[in-house]
């Protein structure tokens, strides 16, 4: 994947090129907002990953000149500033999502992913499948191997955004701000209770795991 | 060029142009009152005279000329007036004017003021005014009659110096007075003008004197002095504050280091992979990281209030934290349970107040013993408040730590154990202050069964306009 790194600590952008290059992916490095437009204008990013505040042109002020142009490339804003009104602030000007700093390396690479993800499924499914699990959108039913599986209303939404995200890496904070949609930290690992309720529901009495446990960044389903 | 300091002072400019207005207003009124009573003096002068012909007519149709000249010679020696009996050609009969004031004298009755020189008996000359009316009697003869309006001048004049004097008497008042103010004023401001230099230098325990009296100044200094006191307090809470995260902060880089210490010997025994121990300095460093995001947090609320507020279902909320944290605290082997009134629109910031409840629910479930209950409560109080309440059958807090655990950066030495930043009740304390709610910790549902007392904590919000 081609992701355009728009930071202007070079040190911070130095560990992020070399992590994202580990992970598989290539960046590219833009020292400002006004390098990262002259970058993002050549064309060919899967996703931004943008700092908020910079030199010159800063982050919101290089993704609303973005947008303007049409490009509708995902973009990650990273910032310092984690008010939600920052948050706000950040998604109203095009940002397709929030990364307050400091950030685990593994929470960047998720919602890396996560973004490009979703450029891909843009269209509407009424299907989803991952290997012998699927989900049917409009009865709002699962089945595993022809067996249904009965779910709740949350565990469904979790379900759904743990396939929609199939083969990578969903952190727990991703899954609250996505699936609950709240914005806190809840202390205590509440979302591992409701994993482990979901997987004893789709895994339970099958030979293969789906729902796999990612150390130090938080959860994956595998076909 | 510089005025002279005085000059420059607001309260005396503000003097100097009242005594002006004033002066001109006092002007104005002076003018009035002189020529009223001029006016008044002349047409009491006529009547006067008018009385007096009247008279003399009267003796003239009755008892004829011969009379009148004698009546006339009489009240000349005597009388207030001037007169002057003339035949019918204008010539002198007899009067104690010699000739008629008037050069032409056409029809009847005529009014006349004219200056009159006279020598008083002390030998002083004065030259009155005076103020008379010439008739032509029925026989042809002209009679004069004339009143000295002299008495009326000098009481003008008496009338014009005392307003003078007056006005000077004002005026230098004023400008005592004026000058009075404005030292005084400048006194006190120089008073508050002190204790702002004082607090610009740094001493923010510099105050300004109040003396109660209810005056503008004083509701002054006492507003600077409540604004210091905020200040100070502020400034007694970052310090404080500072204090708190130096400490909080201490205690997990102390916990890291010693780790990385046991790991890098494990490591170098070859007991355990380098790679787990840098996970465990990636888990201390997260944790430190959640303790500093936290006490930012508490301070930003504290400095301004609750950010981004909108208008939501408090009910929602609530049941969103209760589907979040049933499972968790299920695991633990709790009953819990929630209660939940509908429809309980509070204004607020939705992720805060979110945070603020799952603070409280989390510790519940923290500090309640396996086989225990936690309940979560949303409802109206009969204020019209919203109130969220959170109950647990664990040990409680002791009635006299209630207060202090409200308090921000207090912990209780049993809980410093415990996991946690110890900041969660500083947190949601910050929170409902900055809704203009508070926090209320009360006694559980008491002592059973090696339960117990618990503890009941009450988050109330104003309800939505």
């Amino acid at each position: 994947m081609r992701i355009l790194v728009v930071e202007d600590d070079a040190e911070a952008a130095t560990a992020m090129v070399r992590g994202l290059t580990e992970a598989g992916h290539e960046p590219t490095h833009a020292v400002d907002g006004a390098f990262g437009l002259l970058e993002a204008q050549k064309g060919g990013y899967d996703v931004y990953v943008v700092d908020r505040m910079m030199p010159r042109l800063d982050g919101i002020g290089m993704v609303e000149t973005l947008r303007k142009d049409g490009d509708q490339t995902p973009v990650l804003f990273l910032s310092a500033l984690g008010e939600v009104d920052d948050r706000v602030a950040g998604l109203k000007a095009g940002a397709d999502d929030y990364l307050v700093k400091p950030y685990a390396f593994s929470e960047l690479i998720a919602r890396v992913e996560a973004l490009s993800r979703r450029r891909e499924t843009g269209s509407v499914a009424t299907m989803l499948k991952v290997g012998d699990l699927e989900m049917n959108l409009i009865s709002r039913s699962v089945h595993r191997a022809g067996r249904e599986i009965d779910l709740q209303p949350r565990e469904f939404q979790l379900l759904e955004f743990l396939m929609r995200h199939a083969g990578q890496s969903v952190t727990r904070t991703m899954l609250l701000e996505k699936v609950w949609e709240y914005h806190f930290d809840p202390q205590t690992n509440v979302i591992d209770v409701h994993i482990s309720r979901l997987r004893a529901k789709i895994d339970k009495g099958f030979d293969h795991a789906m729902l796999q446990t990612v150390r130090g960044a938080g959860y994956r389903l595998e076909p | 060029m510089k005025l002279p300091s005085l000059l420059r002072r607001t309260p005396f400019r503000l003097t100097l142009l009242f005594l002006a207005l004033f002066a001109a207003a006092a002007s104005a009124i002076l003018a009035w009152v002189y020529f009223a009573s001029a006016m008044e003096a002349s047409s009491k002068a006529e009547r006067d005279v008018r009385a007096e012909m009247e008279v003399l007519t009267g003796i003239y149709d009755a008892r004829g000329l011969d009379a009148l000249n004698m009546a006339v010679i009489d009240r000349t020696l005597t009388g207030r007036y001037e007169y002057l009996l003339m035949d019918k050609d204008g010539a002198r009969i007899t009067g104690s004017l010699s000739i008629s004031p008037f050069e032409t004298f056409e029809g009847n009755r005529q009014w006349i003021t004219f200056p009159f020189t006279d020598t008083l008996p002390d030998g002083t000359v004065v030259r009155p005014q005076v103020r008379g009316v010439q008739v032509r009697l029925a026989g042809g003869e002209m009679l004069f009659v004339g009143a000295s309006l002299i008495d009326t001048e000098a009481y003008l004049a008496r009338l014009t110096q005392a307003l003078w004097a007056a006005m000077g008497i004002v005026l230098l008042l004023g400008l005592a007075g004026g000058i009075l103010v404005s030292r005084n004023l400048e006194r006190s401001m120089g008073r508050l003008g002190k204790v702002v230099t004082a607090v610009q230098e740094g001493d923010l325990k510099a105050r300004a004197p109040v003396r109660n009296s209810g005056d503008e100044l004083d509701e002054l200094g006492a507003g600077l002095n409540t604004m210091l006191d905020r200040l100070e307090a502020s400034m007694a809470s970052i310090r404080h504050a500072g204090d708190a995260i130096a400490h909080d902060l201490r205690s997990p880089l102390t916990r890291m280091r010693a780790k990385l210490e046991v790991a890098l010997m494990d490591a170098e025994a070859g007991k355990i992979d380098g790679v787990d121990a840098v996970q465990l300095a990636l888990d201390e460093a997260d944790s430190l990281l959640k303790t500093f995001n936290t006490v930012l947090a508490i301070a930003r609320l504290q400095a301004g209030g609750a950010p981004d507020t909108r208008l939501f279902d408090a009910a929602d909320l609530a049941a969103d934290m209760a589907e979040l944290y049933e499972p968790a605290s299920e695991d633990k082997g709790l009953e819990f349970s929630a209660e939940i009134e509908r429809g309980l629109m509070v204004e607020g910031n939705q992720p805060f107040l979110a945070q603020a409840l799952a603070n409280i629910i989390d510790n519940a479930i923290k500090y309640t013993p396996t086989g225990g209950a936690v309940m979560l409560r949303a409802r109206r109080r009969s204020s019209g408040e919203i109130e969220y309440s959170v109950t647990d059958t664990g040990p409680g807090v002791p009635e006299a730590d209630r207060e202090r655990v409200i308090e921000r950066f207090v912990r209780l030495d049993n809980s410093r154990t415990e996991a946690g930043s110890g900041l969660g009740l500083s947190l949601v304390g910050a929170v409902m202050e900055a809704h203009g709610g508070r926090i209320i910790l009360d006694e559980g549902p008491g002592a059973y069964g090696g339960f117990g007392p618990g503890l009941r904590v009450a988050l109330v919000l104003p309800a939505a306009q």
